[in-house]
């Protein structure tokens, strides 16, 4: 069996937009969800910006629930209920063991964590909420979905860093591919914006240096003069489905998930290689069946780290060559910062949305320009290969590709 | 206010439930509090009624009645340890 997968559904609750459309509108027109935060103690930061997500977990669940849910799984609850929606999939209907969920994140409930370290060694408690347990395992988003829509199939948590949702995405349709499943709910959350974990974050200097003017534009990917990440939450979700089943119920296909590669750097656990980049994109191409003259857009990782964009870069013209300079490649990372674990899931919705409207995002605050790089958009643009009509067979034409890296493995 | 009142002023302010719905007979179960909710509960207690509740919190709480029986109970044994500013709560005869 080697079936092929359909992408029916998308949601996201994310910086700059609670809907997929909100979402989009916002990234082509250049506007940045990165802020100033105004947590508690963010003033003890160094770099006191980051991109949170306009969000209310009170409007969604009762009272008891909200205790029950760190914000992690909150978000993750919200965005997969709208890809549902977006998708018209009634569980009702199916076999749910042959439907399943697949998430990525990698701090998972570090609200609930951080509050409960503060309590204990900070105040000195001694009690500790009950349910701190249930909040905050990396696994609570991926098995509330189960639960709250009845899917007995695989409940399957990824954490693998940065990459985690883009593995929960392409673990996700294989699973599709091989005929084990018919539908799978996978992406990523990630509700990172702590005291701790940005602390943490700064104490590895990799975070961006706040704008002085305006700290909205301080993440500044592929510039020469970026500082580095700004950090964001947030969570997105894609209904994969086997493609028979979801022409069969007339579903609307967004597009298909045509390829996945994995690999591992093995070199630093940090500092990726521009070898381990290009045989990851490789191998996404060979699972593809694709020759790299097929991709129309690439959404890169482009963190702004100096690290990671240098050898992005060099991966990206090792891998395309001459076409290095002709392919859009975006990092909307500029507008709505480094969702880390959610990262891979909501670049792969913007992707998607992209390719179906022939739009590409751009990279903002890309004001130095480095002429040695590849062909990034510093504004939004169509994508040059593209009709205007968009019909099921042109979608299916254009390809596009969404890198996530993380520390010490790749994936496409 | 008696100790059916006091828990039943918690729970209408932290559960966002009605006071029709938290009557005594009302089945805890029934008003979303699982176990683990049961056992969150008990901190709020503890810090409305000052009493100092030990980790083996029965498990055979089902209904409000049943947590106001409990709370008398300890409240019986354990002599409020409240400063002189707070009004302790009495326990309902």
């Amino acid at each position: 069996v080697n079936c092929r997968v359909a992408i029916t559904g998308l949601g996201v609750i994310a910086p700059l937009g609670d809907s997929v459309d909100a979402l989009f509108s916002d990234l082509i027109a250049g506007r940045s969800g990165i802020r100033r935060l105004t947590s508690a103690r963010s003033e003890r930061l160094r770099s006191p910006i980051g991109a949170p997500a306009d969000f209310d977990g009170a409007a969604h669940f009762s009272p008891i629930r909200l205790r029950m849910l760190d914000r992690v799984s909150q978000l993750a609850l919200v965005a997969a209920g709208q890809a549902i929606a977006d998708a018209r999939l009634a569980f009702a209907n199916e076999p749910r063991e042959r439907c399943g969920v697949s998430v990525g994140t990698s701090m998972g409930g570090v609200v609930t964590t951080d509050e409960a370290y503060h309590s204990m060694y900070g105040e000195g408690s001694e009690r500790v909420e009950p349910l701190c347990v249930v909040a905050a395992m990396n696994n609570a988003p991926a098995a509330w979905i189960g639960i709250d829509h009845g899917l007995t199939g695989p409940n399957l948590t990824y954490s693998n860093a940065c990459s985690s949702s883009a593995v929960a995405l392409g673990e996700a349709a294989r699973r599709i591919r091989c005929g084990e499943v018919d539908v799978m709910l996978a992406g990523g959350a990630e509700a990172p914006l702590t005291f701790g974990v940005l602390r943490a974050w700064e104490a590895m200097r990799t975070l961006a240096i706040t704008d002085p003017i305006d700290p909205a534009t301080s993440c500044r990917p592929f510039s020469r003069n970026r500082t580095g990440l700004v950090i964001g939450e947030g969570a997105a979700f894609v209904v994969l489905e086997e493609w028979q089943h979801a022409r069969a119920r007339g579903a609307h296909i967004h597009a298909e998930f045509s390829g996945y590669g994995l690999t591992s750097d093995v070199a630093h656990i940090t500092r990726p290689t521009v070898e381990g980049q290009g045989s990851a994109m490789r191998a996404a191409l060979r699972s593809a069946q694709l020759d790299p003259g097929r991709i129309d857009y690439i959404n890169a990782h482009g963190t702004a780290t100096s690290q990671n964009d240098a050898v992005e870069t060099a991966a990206i013209k090792e891998v395309f060559g001459e076409r290095a300079r002709a392919i859009p490649v975006s990092s909307t990372k500029s507008m709505h910062g480094h969702l880390l674990g959610a990262a891979g899931a909501l670049e792969f919705v913007i992707s998607v949305v992209a390719l179906g409207r022939g739009t590409v995002p751009p990279t903002m605050h890309l004001n130095a320009h480095d002429p040695e790089s590849v062909s990034h958009c510093g504004r939004s643009c169509q994508i040059p290969s593209l009709s205007a009509a968009p019909t099921l067979y042109s979608l299916q034409k254009r390809l596009t590709m969404s890198a996530a890296r993380a520390f010490n493995s790749l994936t496409l | 206010m008696s100790t059916l009142q006091t828990l039943q002023d918690i729970l209408v302010r932290e559960y966002r439930l009605t006071h029709e719905q938290v009557g005594p007979e009302a089945v805890l179960s029934t008003l979303g509090l699982d176990s683990l909710s049961v056992l969150e509960l008990m901190f709020k207690i503890e810090d409305r009624f000052f009493l100092k509740i030990a980790d083996n919190t029965p498990t055979d709480l089902v209904t409000v009645s049943d947590v106001v029986r409990y709370i008398d109970g300890l409240l019986a044994l354990q002599a409020p340890v409240a400063s002189a500013a707070q009004t302790p709560v009495r326990a309902s005869v």
